[in-house]
């Protein structure tokens, strides 16, 4: 039975059905699909009461909601200072609205949430009760009164010492009641966290979904878990690459390359990429214990084992010989889809004020640049040199700009040698993880890393470059993103090629409510970065909070319109997206193949959304890759895709017949998923026969 | 693998369970192997977690339940889990190895070594294990001091070395790097912090005091409150203020904190300087351009005080302003004020109070709070602060009808403290007052227990200088034949006698009072040289008793001159007097007492000196004491030593 999302699309239902088989049961049926709408359909709209909304817009919007009007809105904020009738408003409540109330007010104190006599609380600290361990900090301390909420009231978060409630709510009838303190702040994170899990435990679900983010995998993490069921959690978290941490397999040991292999094998079950993450110049532990004389040199030539970084020198011939051998090795021994080249430049943050820090010194280096310019960049580092870099600015802006060109140098070569692997292994896909010199400048002679000498080899290579944004500005908001993106919009017109890495870790700055991104921060920067950018990267995927998956999908939903129209749904989305959608839908009119039963998967654009009547006979579950059209036709499903990788795509059986731009192809298959080839293509499936099953070829090699 | 492994494991404990059927955890645990073998694991947490509540002793049942957590990556719980098994069974030297592993997954790597270390002579895995950890610290320090000696003032440097230096159990090179860190760079608070953990690791709590107390005043609110919890919930001394300000000179949010505390304390000139200091550092603080004009003004120095007062004046801070102008008795601004609902002037009047409260301002939060109970006449909370506040400027008469008033509250906490100060503080203002007290005193000098009390009820007059009152003394011992000599009369050592007298005492002046009582002792067990029930009891004296000190130094003296009748019309003088130490649960000190009279007896006339403790135990209401003490006869007859262990009792009602 279709559940649908209006009772007008509910009347229309069978008019757009080429089979006018339904007749007065369809009626019925639909009807009763109508009753079921109204209570328990996920919506999409938010809105917010008076004058003055706050940030509740920021909020709400960062787990996918649209600002909506009153009548469809399915979560209603009424701030502090909004007086409604509280008879009807409760009848709403109990009809399926979610009403948030904030502070003291005739409202709240009718559902509820009255302040006491008693003495009022300084809150500063903050315990919310899904993570008690958690850190919630305010900037300042805000006094309120003591409130005492209804006894069937939840309680999500406290003040941490006088443990008087700050957030709380209860389901009512369909709908629920969440009641906050206070306002949540100007930006809308720094103070709660967790207000999207609330309105969840309330009832409130994910309005859309996506499966386009990229996250990176350290397996010293996760040496003792069950991969498939990290996978199939991933996959749920929109997660749609695996970026793994390379150096820990650099070399080959049965125990090391068998978790690898089943780790692989895991991901693409799940239509997960998997691409190799190297270092350079860190190539891996033994590579550094068996090759001292390639260590790389600090200011203090001193070997440069920075942090867990042991860093070689790669303009040495040799070290770069037997690193490229390392890389060859490494990419063909494993099934990867791909390959992240991340962070080939220098240390470190602190720039040449730190000579503990400052690389490169090595040998060969310092001779290069005394060849062209003179003199040993060692006596910038050199108290006693009249060259100490102090007196010296002409010499150290001299060696920072050879080091700038010296790191593209190193960047322009890998790459090459990425493709040149990609040679033989035509599916791979290349990425460049390079850090952002547009928002913060001076990381160009801190670390030598200078964007516009890298842009340019979008020109010439094929490969993603994924913009990490220094430490230096983890502390400022979300809103950074769209600045980050409108610079390089005039850096390159290879925007299509741009990717951002979101660093979800313990930042050094002071910031507030709490240390590393969590809750509603996390959710407005996956948002803003995946409204400005068409791929966006986390690091890491262990320190993703496992209370904030199940909202990232929808966070990284870059939907900017959906609404009713004519009862029929229009969405208009800057990328792929999921929609929340039981049984078979029209998309523009057309059969639509692509749903997993309980989300449909759309392409970019603007896309009316209709139920249907048809169910194709194979099923695309999901695909990871860009879906350009689909449709069911008379005895297949096709769709056309769009992929810089190899295409997984899950299917709810085995295809009987596969076409791949109109010709004949053996199926390669990774238990139910469809692996195609990385670019773009037109797919024909058939129907399912049981016979015809090619496993892939790390499936028939048993790895 | 691991299924098979997992499934063997059900078998097992199928098998055992089948032997031991009472198991009331049995099916729990089924459900757990039965969800384990489908790769559920949320259900076989679930299930195991129930079971474990059912069996909480049963190490084997944590073990699975943390294997299961560690296949979903819930590395944190299935640490706690091994913890518990660890606990549970020490010998097993696998759960420590596997609690070892989790710890160093999970950021606790100081303690993963600690265990790979206890355990590296007889396991080679922690060994090994012990070695990998071990190893990287040692060269990084290695590596890290290297460095130092060629750029020594190299902060990062510092920073890694005293970090690497912590989790290598070397508090006392993470302290000293801490230190260098910090001074090279003092807006890092988060390294005072770390400094002032290491110094308490190193047993150095002083020092960690005042590094804890700086943090926690002027860094950043998520350092400042993780110094908070270090610190603990006791409010800091003078001393401590001063001692954390050595340490950190530039924090001026302690220095105003400590500049607050000493005008509270009436200790102006000192409260002046701290106020000149914070602004010199920042002389925006108009706050304490206006304290130090007050107090500059307060002491003569209006040359000193105009031209802060003036800046305060000139500035748009009205209400800032309206306080110099009344300072200088000059007409206030008039303001107009517009008509706000009750509640917000109430809710207003309360956050003003608690700023005021904060700066010290405490006429000012009187005023707001007086505002905050007009407008809101049931908000006991205010009434309990407008009682501690008055307390606090030593004005007790208001105090406690405040405190009486928000007794009424109908939150219990409120009323439960409004009602204890209201007990501690009226009755110093009841007409009738009565005091009992108590000192039962063991004595090895004559092996002897001595009881020692008075119930005495004053009445206080209107005039307020002499309070007549109605006296019941109890004197007595367990042996009742102690004396000095078989010649000693009624000044016994030992007494069996209750005194019921009327006297008559004059108020306390400066620690001094005068007393003067007439009764009649009455002996309940008579005396083998002295056959006589009663005699009269005339007695009258001037007793000073006074501390000195503010800090934990301690430093008192009790002096009584005492006349009494009935011992042959003697008159005595003791002087007890104790210099030591103080905290805030006991005293350690030093005694020194003279006892003598007019008469010259034997028994009136001796010196002693030596230690002694007094101390409370738990939440008991006594006083404890033991006082191990040298004494001589000062007529030259003799030494002695006593070591007397008593117990004070006493209360006002």
């Amino acid at each position: 039975m279709a559940r649908v999302h209006s009772t007008i699309f509910v009347l229309d239902f069978g008019m757009h059905s080429p089979d006018r088989r339904c007749g007065p049961f369809a009626l019925a049926a639909a009807l009763l699909c109508c009753s079921a709408y109204l209570s328990a359909a996920p919506r999409f709209q938010y809105h917010v009461l008076g004058e003055e909304p706050g940030s509740w817009p920021e909020i709400l919007s960062s787990i996918g909601l649209l600002d909506g009007p009153t009548a469809s809105a399915a979560v209603i904020v009424a701030p502090r200072g909004i007086d409604l009738p509280a008879a009807e408003w409760l009848e709403r409540v109990s009809r399926g609205t979610i009403l948030v109330v904030e502070g003291d007010s005739p409202l709240a104190n009718t559902l509820g949430f009255k302040a006491t006599g008693q003495p009022r609380t300084p809150v500063q600290s903050v315990e919310d009760l899904r993570a008690p361990q958690l850190r919630i900090v305010w900037e300042k301390s805000v006094d309120l009164p003591t409130f005492q909420v209804p006894r069937d009231a939840k309680v999500f978060a406290r003040e941490r010492y006088q443990r008087t409630p700050l957030l709380a709510g209860y389901r009512k009838g369909a709908g629920a009641v969440l009641w906050i303190a206070t306002s949540p702040g100007a930006q809308g994170y720094e103070r709660f966290p967790y207000i999207a899990q609330a309105l969840a435990d309330l009832g409130l679900e994910p309005p859309f979904h996506s499966a386009r983010l990229w996250a990176f995998f350290d397996s010293a993490y996760r040496s003792r878990v069950d991969l498939d069921f990290f996978a199939a959690r991933w996959r749920a978290s929109g997660i749609s690459a695996l970026h793994v941490a390379a150096w820990h397999f650099w070399e080959r040991d049965p125990q090391n390359d068998e978790y690898l292999k089943k780790l692989i094998d895991a991901c693409h079950r799940h239509a997960i990429l998997v691409y190799a993450w190297v270092e350079f110049p860190h190539v891996s532990e033994a590579f550094w214990n068996a090759y001292p004389q390639w260590r790389e040199k600090t200011a203090l030539l001193q070997d440069a084992q920075l942090d867990w970084r042991k860093l070689i020198n790669l303009a040495n011939p040799e070290a770069a010989a037997a690193a490229s051998a390392g890389l060859r090795d490494l990419m063909t021994h494993f099934d990867w889809d791909g390959l992240n080249l991340a962070e080939m430049y220098f240390e470190s943050l602190e720039g040449h004020d730190n000579p503990a820090r400052f690389t490169p010194m090595n040998r060969d280096i310092r001779a290069e640049f005394n060849n062209s310019n003179g003199f040993d960049p060692m006596e910038l580092f050199d108290i006693q040199s009249p060259k100490y870099w102090p007196g010296n600015t002409p010499g150290l802006m001299q060696f920072l700009d050879y080091r700038r060109e010296l790191a593209r140098r190193m960047q322009d070569r890998w790459i090459g040698e990425a493709e040149a692997i990609r040679k033989t292994k035509p599916h791979l896909d290349i990425a460049l993880t390079h850090i952002d010199d547009r928002f913060d400048s001076s990381v160009r002679d801190k670390l030598g890393a200078d964007t516009s000498r890298v842009l340019p080899l979008l020109k010439e290579h094929d490969f993603t470059f994924l913009i990490e944004d220094p430490a230096t500005i983890w502390n400022l908001g979300p809103k950074r993103y769209p600045q980050i993106a409108a610079r390089y919009a005039m850096e390159t017109p290879a925007q299509e090629k741009l990717a951002i890495d979101i660093n979800i870790v313990e930042r050094y700055q002071d910031v507030y409510p709490t240390k590393q991104q969590t809750g509603t921060e996390l959710f407005q920067l996956v948002h803003k970065a995946a409204a400005s950018f068409p791929r966006v990267a986390l690091y890491f995927e262990n320190s993703i909070a496992r209370t904030d998956q199940e909202w990232l999908p929808s966070a990284a939903a870059a939907v900017e319109r959906a609404e009713q129209v004519n009862g029929k749904l229009v969405v208009h989305a800057k990328r792929g997206i999921g929609l929340p959608w039981q049984g078979p839908l029209l998309v523009d009119g057309v059969p639509w193949p692509i749903s997993s039963g309980t989300v449909a998967w759309l392409p970019a654009g603007t896309h009316v959304i209709e139920a249907g009547t048809e169910a194709p006979r194979i099923r695309v579950l999901g695909i990871n890759g860009e879906i350009t059209s689909a449709r069911i036709a008379a005895d297949a499903t096709e769709f056309a895709y769009y992929s810089s990788a190899r295409a997984l795509v899950m299917l709810d059986g085995t295809p009987g017949r596969l076409e791949i731009d109109g010709m004949e192809t053996v199926p390669l298959m990774a238990g139910k998923v469809l692996i195609l080839p990385r670019g773009r293509h037109l797919v024909r499936i058939g129907n399912v026969t049981m016979s015809s099953f090619t496993p892939s070829p790390s499936i028939q090699s048993g790895r | 693998m691991t299924r098979i492994i997992l499934v063997a494991l059900a078998a097992l404990f199928a098998l055992t369970a089948v032997a031991q059927p009472a198991d009331p955890s049995y099916p729990l645990l089924e459900k757990a192997y039965e969800a384990l073998r489908q790769s559920d694991y949320e259900r076989a947490v679930s299930a195991f977690e129930q079971a474990v509540k059912l069996a909480p002793d049963r190490p084997s049942i944590r073990k699975d339940l943390a294997y299961t957590l560690i296949k979903i990556g819930e590395n944190t719980r299935a640490r706690d889990q091994f913890a518990e098994a660890m606990r549970l069974d020490p010998a097993d030297e696998h759960v420590a190895l596997e609690y070892a592993f989790l710890c160093y997954e999970t950021k606790q790597e100081v303690t993963a070594r600690r265990v790979f270390f206890k355990y590296k002579a007889v396991n080679s895995t922690a060994a090994e294990a012990f070695e990998n950890i071990d190893r990287p610290l040692r060269d990084g320090i290695a590596r890290w001091q290297q460095a130092l000696a060629a750029s020594p003032e190299n902060f990062s440097g510092h920073e890694e070395l005293a970090r690497l230096a912590e989790q290598r159990d070397d508090i006392a090179l993470a302290a000293i790097h801490y230190e260098r860190a910090w001074r090279l760079r003092p807006t890092r608070r988060d390294l005072l912090l770390d400094l002032g953990r290491a110094w308490r690791q190193q047993e150095r709590a002083e020092d960690a005091f005042s590094a804890l107390l700086a943090v926690s005043r002027g860094a950043e609110p998520r350092i400042a409150e993780q110094a908070r919890e270090l610190l603990g919930s006791r409010y800091p001394y003078v001393y401590e203020f001063e001692k954390a300000l050595e340490l950190d000179p530039p924090n001026t949010g302690l220095r105003r904190e400590l500049a607050f505390l000493q005008l509270q304390l009436q200790q102006n000139i000192q409260a002046e300087k701290q106020f000149a200091t914070v602004l010199e550092r920042d002389p925006d603080d108009l706050f304490v351009v206006a304290q130090l004009g007050l107090l500059k003004l307060a002491r003569g120095d209006t040359r000193g005080a105009m031209p802060l007062l003036n800046r305060v004046l000139a500035s748009d801070n009205e209400e800032l302003a309206d306080r110099v102008r009344k300072a200088l008795e000059k007409p206030q601004t008039l303001r107009g004020r517009v008509e706000e609902p009750r509640q917000n002037i109430s809710n207003e009047a309360r956050e003003l109070a608690a700023k005021s409260i904060e700066k010290g301002y405490l006429q000012d939060a009187i005023k707001y709070l007086n505002t905050a109970v007009e407008n809101d006449p049931v908000d006991f909370a205010s009434m309990l602060k407008l009682g501690w506040t008055y307390n606090q400027l030593q004005n007790d008469r208001d105090a406690v009808r405040w405190f009486k008033m928000a007794s009424a509250s109908p939150d219990s906490k409120t009323s439960k403290e409004a009602t204890r100060a209201y007990r501690n503080l009226a009755p110093q203002f009841e007409r009738l007052r009565t005091t009992v007290w108590a000192f039962p005193m063991f004595s090895t000098r004559w092996h002897d227990l001595f009881f020692y009390s008075q119930v005495k009820t004053e009445w206080r007059t209107s005039n307020g200088w002499f309070r007549p009152y109605v006296s019941l003394r109890f004197i007595g011992d367990t042996r009742g034949v102690t004396q000095a000599a078989p010649s000693l009369a009624p000044q016994f050592y030992s007494e069996q006698s209750a005194i019921p007298a009327l006297g008559i005492a004059t108020k306390t002046w400066h620690g001094a009072s005068g007393w003067l009582e007439a009764g009649e002792a009455v002996r309940f067990r008579q005396s083998p040289g002295d056959p006589t029930r009663g005699k009269p009891d005339y007695r009258g004296g001037i007793t000073y008793a006074k501390s000195f000190g503010e800090s934990s130094l301690l430093a008192e003296t009790n002096d009584d001159l005492v006349y009494v009748h009935r011992f042959n019309r003697d008159t005595l003088f003791y002087s007890q007097n104790r210099l030591g130490y103080k905290g805030s649960r006991a005293q350690v000190f030093w005694n020194f007492g003279v006892t003598t009279d007019f008469k010259r007896e034997h028994w009136a006339n001796y010196a002693e000196i030596g230690p002694g403790v007094r101390f409370r135990v738990g939440s008991l209401p006594f006083l404890f004491s033991v006082n191990a003490l040298r004494g001589v006869h000062l007529d030259g007859t003799g030494a002695f030593h006593d070591l007397r262990i008593g117990l004070w009792y006493a209360f006002t009602r």
